[in-house]
């Protein structure tokens, strides 16, 4: 996000305008589109405002006290309908491409998690990683409560950070399946360009593929409640070997 | 291990290596297996696996001191006696016993379903569960062929849902076609 650093962002930094640095394919996508819009967003600028400025320059009661009495111009009309049209085809070629590719739900996963938006007193998402079950109960579940805002040790995020993090591997599919299981909540991790809503009775599916290790946070981005601004979204990403000894420890964990 | 040697370039960071298909694809589970396989006697071999592993995790995430208070509520919650900070010593003597009974983590899930392209994935969720039931019903309990549609459904199906069919099948006031 700063300048000249070569430490990549993954969180919200105090006065932050631009976007946190891109961990995903999709992030990326949705940064250079915004680039690219923002090319034809400036052109648009300028003209219109030299236009402006140019009428009310010369065009005012001192300058040009009677008003010239113009009813049509053929040219300048096709012309003023033309340019407007194509424009937004330009933006949305690029736009709707990478739409599309966001939406690439017919790729083969490799894991499923499940983030679940909980009320229940502090807001919280717990997640469940249910690939490695064998029964209907037995499942690997946690919940990823924020630390207090007194609480964070040097280095946290205040309110930015949970006491466990959803751990995923890097450079693999996943599918983030999103349901609430009270109010509509929506999983969001700027980082990954992933903003799911969860609704009620509904479950969402979202694919993420993390290109580079570290921990991205989010916040829940759907007003759902009295603590909807203390529900993060931590997601650490490891490599698929460390992903794997976390769940066989978590396993552990939860079985004894 | 983490950073596996070399640093990849930006270009290298953002394609997607072709090794990783094999684990995507399901009808290659074979090929996921065996790497899962080289990785758990490795883990028997060495003395101190999650001493290893915890190490890992710290080289990985940025700040070491951040990770460490992630791990403790859980240790609560579980009431386990591993905390974190010790969990990599403590584990060391627990590893022998743990090595033994270590669940083998096999990277598959519910594949990709073309009757289900959209983002709501709800149907396929309900409809997985369905599946396996009706299989259950035709092949009788615990037949090896279902148990695929079981790991599907408990893939997609948050447990909620499922715990609440459960009960209505067993109330026999489940909606849908079994």
């Amino acid at each position: 996000c700063r300048f000249l650093t070569i430490a990549l962002c993954d969180a919200a930094e105090p006065w932050q305008l631009g976007s946190q640095d891109a961990a995903t394919p999709m992030m990326q996508g949705i940064i250079d589109l915004h680039h690219d819009i923002f090319f034809f967003l400036i052109l648009i600028l300028v003209f219109v405002s030299r236009m402006l400025v140019r009428a009310l320059w010369h065009f005012n009661e001192q300058t040009n006290p009677i008003p010239q009495r113009i009813v049509h111009g053929t040219t300048i009309e096709i012309i003023r309908t033309i340019f407007p049209s194509v424009i937004p085809l330009f933006i949305a070629i690029p736009s709707f491409a990478l739409l599309y590719s966001m939406d690439g739900v017919l790729v083969d996963p490799a894991i499923t998690i499940k983030a679940i938006g909980h009320q229940w007193r502090a807001s919280t998402q717990p997640y469940e990683y249910s690939d490695y079950n064998s029964s209907d109960e037995q499942s690997l579940t946690f919940d990823s409560y924020t630390i207090p805002e007194d609480d964070p040790e040097l280095g946290q995020s205040r309110l930015l950070e949970v006491d466990n993090r959803v751990v995923v591997p890097a450079k693999t599919h996943l599918r983030m399946i999103v349901t609430p299981a009270d109010v509509p909540h929506s999983w969001a991790v700027p980082s990954s360009g992933v903003k799911c809503d969860a609704v009620p009775g509904r479950s969402n599916l979202t694919s993420i593929s993390v290109q580079r290790e570290g921990v991205y946070y989010g916040q829940c981005s759907e007003i759902c409640g009295t603590n909807h601004a203390f529900t993060p979204i931590v997601v650490e990403a490891v490599t698929l070997k460390d992903y794997a000894d976390w769940v066989s420890n978590q396993l552990i964990l939860q079985t004894n | 291990m983490a950073a596996e040697g070399k640093a990849p370039s930006l270009a290298e960071e953002y394609s997607l290596p072709s090794q990783e298909v094999q684990l995507q694809n399901p009808s290659e589970e074979k090929s996921a297996v065996s790497t899962v396989a080289e990785v758990v006697p490795e883990k028997s071999v060495e003395t101190a696996p999650a001493n290893e592993a915890t190490v890992a995790v710290e080289e990985t995430s940025q700040t070491p001191e951040v990770k460490e208070p992630s791990d403790e509520p859980e240790a609560e919650e579980s009431s386990a006696a591993e905390e974190s900070g010790e969990a990599a010593e403590e584990s060391s003597d627990a590893a022998e016993e743990a090595a033994d009974e270590k669940p083998e983590i096999k990277i598959e899930t519910a594949p990709a379903d073309f009757r289900f392209p959209t983002t709501n994935q709800t149907r396929h969720c309900f409809t997985r569960y369905i599946e396996y039931h009706r299989c259950v019903a035709a092949k009788g309990e615990g037949a090896p062929e279902c148990e695929k549609f079981a790991k599907y459904y408990r893939s997609l199906c948050p447990s909620e849902w499922i715990e609440r069919w459960n009960e209505q099948r067993e109330n026999g006031t489940f909606p849908g076609p079994l």
